[in-house]
């Protein structure tokens, strides 16, 4: 008898526990969509009234209060392709050669690996210094959206290439045994079969990379520059949302209704971004693994 | 662009893209692809060679944040009175203005305080007057301050607001970042030295420091008369406190009775060129008043 009490005590602290573990992971997860829905429903309430179609389309007026954001989106928007354009090959190629080019636990990639994890985790405004000191002054592309763009790019590479390189060794050795069997070079190998298999992974850096440069400000109000006017080339300075964002709620007194409706296509664009490169690189790369 | 053809294969759908034939299923969207590719190119070096032979006629000018919003407006106007000049504002505080008028990165600074002995190498053109104001929290009973009570608050010397007549309550000292101007005029004002203030919270710009005193009921700060006017008459949660007997108004500071008081200055090294001088002159000629005036600002 005494056994058996001892054993439903057990049992009734195992439910206990049990009940409250999922407790605590269910209020984790409340929590956590709640902070987020918080954030969206603030932007959305106090950001809606001050949209329309002009807002996004026309240019800003007395200092970003009235007006639109017209030229600072399509500056964002081509700071924004520079970044990519000039990242995105650059970190296949440093992920491929990682992954698949050295020799695992070789010294010299470790010691790169450890490299970008420590530049990943450098503060923005270390890098926009960097961008205004080396692309602004000693390049000479003064303020503009090339040295903003390219300063942005060196911002997101550590991250992208770390992300590319571990979907690239998470692809079973089988496929490049399967691919040696069947004679292809390790170009062909690699273009066919490894970076189509590891396209979720790319595609995953990809939306951190664009996510991350889309919603900065630190790196590039020092280097894209704060002139509100549509861009009329790269070598322009131009003002990124972000940044618009930051100057109307820090700066500019009764830009608070500017500001959130901002935010509000701020957000947008993260989200068309990201779908589009989801949806590119699905396109893209899951298809030559089916039909090639 | 001799690249984008199509050429019916025999038999198989052929496409093609910078000389390379794409005759496997996927051939649309391949070539597709390397076409956009190749329009991006296109359109970035297109842009990029645009301003070879764009912007005879440029003016950069860099510094205050305070002075930036009120200079990026005076430049539209003298953009759309001038077609062909461009005017770049850029922005990152006073003595980011004075280091690259020096340097040689901007043509013009913008620096929101007079100049001092050791700047002599420049020379500042006032464009508008500004008073900085001390603010507290709208809630805060406290009727006024000496100017001994705010050195000692800022030294932290009064730590509750018990000590100058107010509610139970500690002190939060909002002080701004190193470098702005404010900083340099308040400690100046006070006779104080930055080592000496003992700030919990350190502010960047204006409007950051009126959110920061809205926000807390024990906080004092001191930030530009007119924007924390415009936010005291919206509603916004803080109040402006006199100072030496005057009130804290845009229409004090514009009658010069109000002691904390700064220049808004455009700033140029040695013999600036025609341009600039015709902006300077612009900017502080009659036809920009009521831009002054609407970034809460007074005309000199």
């Amino acid at each position: 008898m005494a056994k058996r009490g001892l054993e439903d005590a057990s049992t009734a602290a195992g439910t206990i526990a049990e009940r409250l573990f999922t407790l605590l992971v269910w209020g984790a997860a409340a929590l956590v969509v709640a902070m987020l829905l918080w954030v969206l429903g603030d932007v959305l309430v106090m950001g809606l009234s001050h949209l329309s179609w002009e807002f996004i389309v026309a240019a800003p007026e007395d200092a970003g209060r009235r007006g639109g954001i017209g030229p600072i989106l399509v500056s964002t928007l081509l700071i924004l392709l520079v970044a990519l354009a000039a990242a995105v090959p650059l970190g296949l190629a440093v992920a491929v050669w990682l992954a698949e080019f050295t020799r695992r636990g070789g010294r010299f990639a470790n010691s790169i690996r450890l490299t970008l994890d420590v530049l990943a985790g450098v503060p923005s405004i270390v890098y926009g210094l960097f961008g205004n000191a080396f692309f602004s002054l000693y390049l000479g592309l003064g303020f503009s959206l090339l040295a903003g763009g390219l300063t942005l790019a060196c911002m997101i590479l550590p991250v992208f290439i770390r992300t590319c390189e571990a979907g690239l060794s998470m692809v079973n050795n089988d496929w490049r045994r399967g691919a040696l069997a069947l004679g292809m070079s390790r170009t062909s190998a690699i273009w066919h079969i490894l970076l189509p298999a590891a396209a979720p992974a790319i595609v995953a850096g990809l939306i951190l990379g664009i996510g991350r440069a889309t919603a900065e400000t630190a790196a590039l109000i020092f280097t894209s520059g704060y002139v509100d006017r549509m861009p009329g080339s790269l070598l322009d300075s131009g003002r990124a949302l972000a940044v618009h964002i930051y100057d109307l709620s820090m700066n500019v007194s009764g830009g608070d209704g500017a500001a959130y409706a901002s935010a509000l296509i701020l957000i947008g664009l993260i989200v068309v971004l990201n779908t589009l490169a989801q949806w590119l690189a699905e396109r893209w790369l899951s298809r030559r693994i089916l039909n090639s | 662009m001799m690249v984008f053809t199509c050429v019916p294969g025999p038999g198989r759908l052929q496409k093609k893209c910078l000389g390379k034939t794409y005759s496997d299923k996927n051939a649309t969207a391949r070539a597709g692809l390397c076409r956009a590719a190749v329009a991006l190119l296109g359109l970035l070096l297109l842009l990029a060679s645009q301003s070879l032979w764009a912007a005879s006629q440029r003016l950069v000018l860099t510094g205050s944040s305070t002075v930036a919003p009120l200079a990026l407006e005076m430049a539209k106007r003298y953009e759309q009175q001038h077609p062909g000049v461009r005017i770049d504002v850029q922005t990152g505080g006073s003595s980011r203005g004075i280091l690259d008028a020096r340097r040689g990165l901007a043509d013009i600074g913008m620096v929101s305080r007079a100049l001092q002995a050791t700047e002599g190498d420049l020379t500042a053109y006032t464009i508008a007057m500004d008073g900085i104001g001390i603010i507290v929290h709208r809630s805060n009973s406290v009727a006024a301050l000496t100017d001994q009570q705010i050195v000692a608050i800022y030294r932290g010397q009064i730590r509750n607001w018990r000590e100058v007549g107010g509610a139970d309550r500690p002190i939060t000292v909002v002080n701004k970042a190193e470098g702005r101007s404010t900083l340099e005029l308040f400690l100046q004002y006070f006779g104080l030295k930055n080592s000496q203030i003992r700030a919990q919270v350190i502010i960047g710009d204006n409007q950051q420091g009126i959110k920061t005193v809205a926000g807390n009921p024990g906080a004092i700060g001191y930030v530009s008369i007119g924007s924390a006017e415009y936010e005291e008459q919206r509603g916004t949660a803080l109040r402006l406190l006199p100072m030496a007997g005057h009130s804290a108004s845009v229409a004090n500071v514009a009658r010069g009775e109000f002691p904390l008081a700064r220049q808004l200055n455009l700033v140029v090294v040695g013999q600036s060129s025609p341009l600039a001088q015709q902006f300077i002159a612009f900017a502080q000629s009659e036809s920009v008043r009521d831009l002054i005036s609407a970034q809460f600002f007074v005309a000199p």
